[in-house]
């Protein structure tokens, strides 16, 4: 048999109403809340646990999930419309960050506004917080590491090619040089080869294979030195490419360093990107109630 | 002369005396258009007189005139005058006798450059040359009325060959009095100029001349840039960078991103719309060094007038199918072949 009462105490119609009626406040209050452009308030209707323990400092309240996935097909459109807020302050606290909407609420970021910027992850405006791209976020943290030992990102590598040009360059250069040596072995192998025939001699036998040995890497050095002059363009586009990506990384230490003083400060500040913007909308607020 | 039979004394001395008279008139027509040249305080009647001059025959089978000028030496003129009259003391002509010709020569500075103007055969009008090297500077052409720099000769001269051996503000007053001289001609005589990588508008498009630009080669100047002061900035449609040169200064590289044939162009912009592409080649070593670096993919296009044949209306022809650069800088120009090409 279905009762209308559960365990005896409230009956359903009850526990209906009670429920709706939360619903219909929790709309209300966002419903205002968006009238005022009232951020911070919004801002506490999405996320009741989170606001309640970083900005009030209050563990217990737990998010009354009943509520809150009313506006979850709305997150697009709530995102947009946070957006400004948000833009404008990270513009002030993160002067090197840019962003674009790709698509409705959707915010891509890069870093800075020099040529060839990186696109480095994108701004999640309703938990307010960066979802930085992995690899390029590492990319950066290893160019800190780097610089503090007095190291750029990809000097090894750098050095690396230069090194390898400088070889095959001298290949290319050394070619007069080899003619004459393997002119010089010929005529060499040709007398050694007089010698040779059913009673050559061991020693004999010894001396011609060495020379054919020594012409068979010159025959490769000359070898490699016919395809060294493409090697070298494409090895100088490979640092051009390398050097690039290490003065945009000298850029992005410039930026955080000029604005955080280190990156740890950085990475510190990017935790506390939440308090601290919702706190500055408070203090926003305050100071329009003074003005007032 | 005449077709009849010469009979008498009478008659062939009446038949020299004619052919004298017009040999004299000839002459005399001369010496009127020089002292016309040599005189005249006006503009216009200077310009009528370099204009008939350049023309001008002086061959005659009974008359004979040694000593005379050569239609090089009265587009100097006209330009000597043009300057002196507007007190512009920068150039002075002084005959050149080793040369049996005039010479223009700078007063501003300590150094050695003469100028003359040199004519090519199947290019109308004369190329203002410096003679050691005879860069062609620019074209004047009297006939059409209009005066043309060239930039891969005004790159060639200043920025490969002089910046050696002068500084930046020296050529600059190399170039200031023949920039007032074209705007002198635009003035007082109509004439159509182009001021190529001279022109100092804010809104000057210097154009590449090179159809596609690969961005390695912006690529390169970001990473010249790392060591210095100055940023590279992408632009905001990502058609194109700028360089920050100073305060209020800046090189744009781009394309306009509503143009579909993308055709690259340098942009100068200042505050006072002072500085030409020149200029920033001039001042800024790293741009400087860069673009020379990178020429074949940054040279600057000549456009080059092109005259209608029967009203000879000027109209600018644009070269974008001479998309094979033979020679850098100057795909479409014909100034330095010598032999005949035609400029349809």
């Amino acid at each position: 048999m279905i009762s209308e009462t559960t365990n005896g105490a409230q009956p359903i119609s009850q526990i209906i109403n009670q429920s709706i009626e939360q619903k219909v406040n929790y709309l209300q209050e966002l419903k205002q809340a968006v009238a005022n452009h009232a951020d911070q308030a919004i801002y506490a209707l999405l996320d009741q646990k989170r606001y309640a323990a970083e900005i009030m400092h209050r563990e217990e309240k737990a998010n009354d999930t009943g509520v809150m996935t009313l506006v979850d097909d709305l997150t697009a459109q709530l995102s947009n419309y946070l957006s400004t807020k948000l833009i404008n302050y990270l513009s002030q606290a993160y002067p090197f960050f840019y962003y674009e909407e790709y698509q409705l609420g959707h915010y891509r970021m890069y870093f800075g506004n020099w040529w060839d910027r990186r696109q480095f992850g994108e701004l999640d405006v309703l938990n307010i917080r960066f979802v930085f791209d992995q690899s390029e976020y590492a990319k950066l943290a290893k160019s800190f590491e780097l610089a503090q030992a007095g190291q750029r990102y990809n000097g090894q590598r750098i050095e690396e090619l230069s090194k390898e040009n400088d070889r095959l360059q001298a290949l290319i250069d050394s070619a007069d040089k080899r003619d004459a040596k393997k002119e010089e072995l010929q005529a060499e192998l040709k007398e050694a080869s007089a010698r040779n025939g059913l009673f050559e001699s061991s020693k004999n036998r010894e001396t011609r294979e060495a020379i054919v040995a020594k012409l068979s890497e010159l025959e490769n050095q000359d070898e490699e030195a016919r395809t060294a002059a493409g090697k070298i363009k494409a090895n100088n586009q490979q640092v051009l490419e390398l050097s690039k990506e290490n003065t945009i990384l000298s850029y992005e230490r410039k930026s955080i360093v000029d604005t955080f003083g280190s990156f740890e400060d950085f990475e510190l500040a990017n935790r506390k990107l939440y308090a601290s913007y919702l706190q500055s909308l408070v203090a926003d607020g305050k100071q329009v109630e003074a003005d007032d | 002369m005449t077709k009849q039979m010469i009979s008498t004394a009478t008659e062939q001395v009446t038949s020299l005396t004619a052919s004298l008279t017009t040999g004299l008139k000839l002459g005399e027509r001369y010496v009127q258009l020089l002292d016309q040249l040599a005189t005249a305080t006006v503009p216009t009647e200077l310009l009528d007189a370099a204009g008939q001059l350049v023309e001008f025959d002086l061959n005659h089978a009974y008359v004979k005139f040694p000593q005379h000028y050569q239609p090089e030496d009265y587009y100097l003129l006209l330009m000597g005058r043009l300057l002196e009259l507007a007190g512009i003391g920068d150039f002075a002509v002084k005959p050149d006798p080793m040369h049996r010709r005039l010479a223009m020569r700078l007063t501003t500075f300590e150094n050695d450059y003469t100028f003359c103007f040199e004519q090519k055969r199947s290019r109308p009008g004369a190329f203002f040359c410096e003679q050691t090297d005879h860069e062609p500077l620019f074209n004047l052409d009297l006939a059409h009325h209009s005066l043309q720099f060239d930039n891969r000769a005004l790159v060639d001269f200043l920025i490969v060959k002089e910046i050696a051996n002068h500084n930046d503000l020296e050529l600059q007053g190399v170039v200031k009095p023949l920039v007032a001289f074209a705007n002198l001609l635009v003035e007082q005589l109509d004439f159509t100029i182009n001021l190529g990588i001279l022109a100092t508008d804010n809104a000057a498009q210097f154009k590449l001349a090179a159809p596609e630009l690969s961005l390695t080669v912006i690529d390169k100047l970001f990473v010249q840039t790392a060591e210095t002061d100055t940023v590279l900035l992408s632009l905001p449609q990502n058609n194109g960078a700028k360089l920050a040169l100073a305060s209020d200064t800046a090189l744009s590289l781009a394309f306009d991103p509503d143009d579909y044939t993308k055709q690259w162009f340098f942009m100068v912009t200042d505050a006072k719309a002072q500085l030409s592409f020149l200029d920033v080649l001039l001042h800024y070593p790293l741009v400087r060094d860069w673009y020379l670096a990178n020429r074949s993919a940054l040279a600057i296009r000549d456009d080059q007038f092109a005259y209608a044949p029967v009203d000879e209306h000027v109209v600018v022809n644009s070269p974008a199918t001479d998309a094979e650069p033979i020679k850098e800088e100057a795909p479409a120009s014909a100034v330095e072949e010598e032999d005949g090409e035609n400029d349809a």
